[in-house]
């Protein structure tokens, strides 16, 4: 279970507040989704989560089965489960996209006390995952992310993150730069992993994603705050109405 | 010139050294004269200092303060197995091999009968004594720095041994060429060696050069190759310098290509307290290409410098050169990087780029990177960075649970491994690979 308590983040440095007491508990087994504006913190949380460093948090907690994470480097939240798809996947030259996924898994899979994949399983693995998500093998050949497309960088991500094994998985704007049916096919593979191990946590600018991976909740992060959940419905709200109710009350 | 007149001990060393052992210097008859001329020269110039251009970042004068003993090459012998783990990795490809341990030949390491078809081998020590016209007509004639050079001066006073390679016209090695200097033993000594490599023309050849301690002494090495490259040939030329951290080492490669030839090389630098890689390249014939990586990585308090002029004489020639320099502790890297396009030598296209990763606050890269171009049909250009590891690349590994020392050392590998992608021999190119890997896994 993932429990996000009275939780206020600054960026390091600089004295506006983003994330203004944010509250959230996710159970496993459960999808929930967080929807806002642009310039809401969707990101901002996304990050904090995955423990990135330019964030400060001033006030609260955020717990992952029942221990706080925030003292946790990255890679020691990656080994508890803790997986973000980013937004913008990082392009690393010089660095063979199987080199990493193998250094990645094994790494993790070390932490955890499990066996080193051999060659043959990971080779396996790999193969079987990525024609589920339609990553060619010449995107496998290629430095990681280096010239991808919006698509390809975001069907690398989720290829990693059901390579990986998370317990909670963070997806930030997943949707964005993809068609529609890219949206299907990565839909498909978050689906596959919903389950009653794995909490699953959506962020989105719009409803199309939420169509195809069905949120049992929705939230709606305005001005680093929680200001309305809701059940799917909400989404499908939002889509027609926008956010403009809810900008309306950050500026009254 | 400068002339100085009051001379520092190890200049004053240098020459009384040159009288005790000239009359016992390999190449007497003919060669004495030469020998005579370098140390006359090396007494007017000295060593070089920091006001000298060429030396600004590295004050020679000041760093080398005493010569050690010229090394009498007598050894007490070093086993392959030693030295193969003292090139920690390196010799893991198939290659032919000429060994030379504390400066002179060692027959009973080398074995480079297979080197290839019409392809000429031979020990410069024992060479000199009777040399063959070719390497008379060779040795000290391959576009010699202008400008009197130390490093070279000295070398040709001292040289003691090292390899002369002639490749015939047409003529391919079928292995790579591995020139190892190897030095041992637990006295302070000096090493000077000169390689001399001659390619026909149409002919290939890889020559790679290692250059090492097995010991904790620190050596004084200084090493020339002359490479005279003949038209349409190909030649991947490779250096490895990893000596220990108490050895200064001087060397200089000078190079001229013929029309239409090919030239790759690579200098990978991880020892010494003090290097200095000068390279001088001219490109005397149209139409060739001289593509030129670096890569070094230094720790403690070393001090790397790589200086080096590509002279396009004639037109049509493109020179691309890449360095990259991964800097940590107080150690400190120079790249000095001169491209001349004479005044003939138009449609010449002549690009330089030189990055540094720093490691840690107090390491330091120096940058000069010169152009001077006299012709107006020439696409040139040049670039210099130097920063820290990338914290978003760093994040996004660590992000998937790569431990932080791992992530960045993937990404240190990353930014090395693209001056290494010069190097077409993918078992030579997976040697240096981890000659990078132990250089990163060593904590001393």
């Amino acid at each position: 279970m993932l429990e996000i308590k009275n939780l206020h983040v600054r960026i390091a440095e600089e004295d506006a507040e983003i994330l203004k007491g944010i509250d959230l508990t996710i159970p496993k087994g459960e999808v929930h989704a967080i929807m806002g504006p642009n310039g809401s913190g969707k990101s901002t949380l996304g990050y904090v989560i995955a423990g990135k460093e330019d964030y400060e948090i001033t006030e609260g907690d955020v717990l992952w089965n029942g221990e706080s994470i925030l003292e946790m480097a990255p890679d020691e939240r990656a080994i508890a489960g803790i997986f973000l798809a980013f937004q913008y996947p990082v392009e690393i030259p010089g660095v063979a996209t199987m080199t990493f996924l193998r250094t990645a898994i094994n790494a993790v899979r070390k932490a955890r006390g499990e066996a080193e994949l051999s060659v043959a399983d990971f080779m396996r693995m790999v193969r079987e995952k990525a024609k589920a998500l339609n990553v060619s093998q010449e995107m496998l050949k290629r430095p990681l992310n280096v010239g991808f497309s919006g698509g390809e960088k975001k069907r690398m991500e989720i290829l990693q993150m059901s390579m990986m094994d998370p317990s909670l998985c963070v997806m930030d704007e997943t949707d964005s730069g993809l068609d529609i049916d890219a949206v299907r096919i990565v839909s498909e593979g978050v689906n596959a992993l919903r389950g009653p191990d794995r909490a699953l946590l959506v962020i989105t600018h719009y409803q199309r994603l939420l169509n195809y991976i069905v949120p049992d909740k929705v939230h709606v992060l305005s001005d680093g705050k929680i200001v309305k959940t809701g059940g799917k419905e909400l989404a499908l709200e939002l889509e027609e109405q926008g956010y403009a109710e809810f900008i309306a009350e950050r500026a009254a | 010139m400068n002339v100085h007149v009051m001379k520092t001990e190890a200049e004053e060393t240098l020459g009384a050294q040159f009288e005790k052992l000239a009359a016992r210097l390999p190449g007497t008859d003919w060669l004495a004269e030469e020998r005579v001329k370098a140390i006359s020269e090396f007494a007017t110039t000295g060593l070089p200092n920091r006001r000298v251009e060429e030396w600004k970042y590295t004050d020679l004068r000041n760093r080398f303060t005493r010569a050690f003993e010229p090394s009498d090459g007598r050894h007490v012998g070093a086993s392959w197995q030693a030295i193969e783990v003292a090139l920690g990795g390196l010799v893991s490809f198939e290659s032919a091999r000429v060994v030379f341990v504390d400066g002179a030949f060692a027959p009973e390491l080398s074995n480079s009968d297979d080197v290839g078809d019409g392809i000429e081998i031979v020990a410069l020590g024992e060479a000199l004594g009777a040399p063959p016209d070719w390497l008379k007509q060779t040795l000290g004639k391959v576009n010699v720095p202008s400008k009197a050079d130390a490093t070279v001066t000295l070398n040709t006073a001292f040289m003691t041994d090292g390899v002369a390679v002639r490749v015939g016209d047409g003529a391919r090695g079928s292995k790579p060429l591995l020139i190892v200097n190897v030095a041992t033993g637990e006295a302070e000594r000096s090493i000077t060696t000169r390689n001399v490599v001659v390619l026909g023309d149409r002919s290939q050849l890889t020559v790679v050069e290692a250059h090492l301690t097995l010991d904790s002494a620190a050596t004084q090495s200084n090493t020339v190759t002359e490479l005279l490259v003949g038209d349409d040939a190909n030649i991947t030329h490779i250096k490895m310098q990893g000596e220990n951290l108490a050895s200064q080492h001087l060397g200089t490669w000078m190079i001229r290509l013929g029309a239409h030839a090919t030239y790759r090389a690579l200098q990978v630098t991880t020892g010494g307290a003090l290097t200095r890689n000068q390279l001088y390249l001219k490109f005397a014939g149209e139409g060739a290409t001289a593509h030129i990586n670096g890569a070094f990585l230094q720790r403690h308090k070393q001090h790397c410098d790589t200086t080096m002029l590509v002279d396009h004489a004639v037109p049509g020639c493109t020179s691309r050169e890449l360095f990259k320099a991964v800097i940590d502790d107080e150690a400190r890297g120079v790249f000095q990087g001169k491209i001349v396009v004479q005044p003939q030598a138009q449609k010449t296209d002549g690009k330089q780029m030189s990055q540094a990763l720093l490691l840690s606050q107090t390491a330091e890269f120096d940058a000069k990177p010169e152009l001077e171009i006299f012709a107006d049909d020439v696409v040139c250009g040049h670039g210099a960075t130097s920063g820290q590891i990338d914290e978003d690349m760093l994040f996004y590994l660590r992000a998937r649970g790569v431990p932080e020392e791992l992530a960045k050392s993937l990404l240190i590998q990353a930014f090395v491994g693209e001056a290494l992608d010069i190097v077409e021999d993918e078992g030579i190119r997976e040697a240096l690979t981890k000659v990078t890997e132990h250089w990163l896994a060593r904590t001393d």
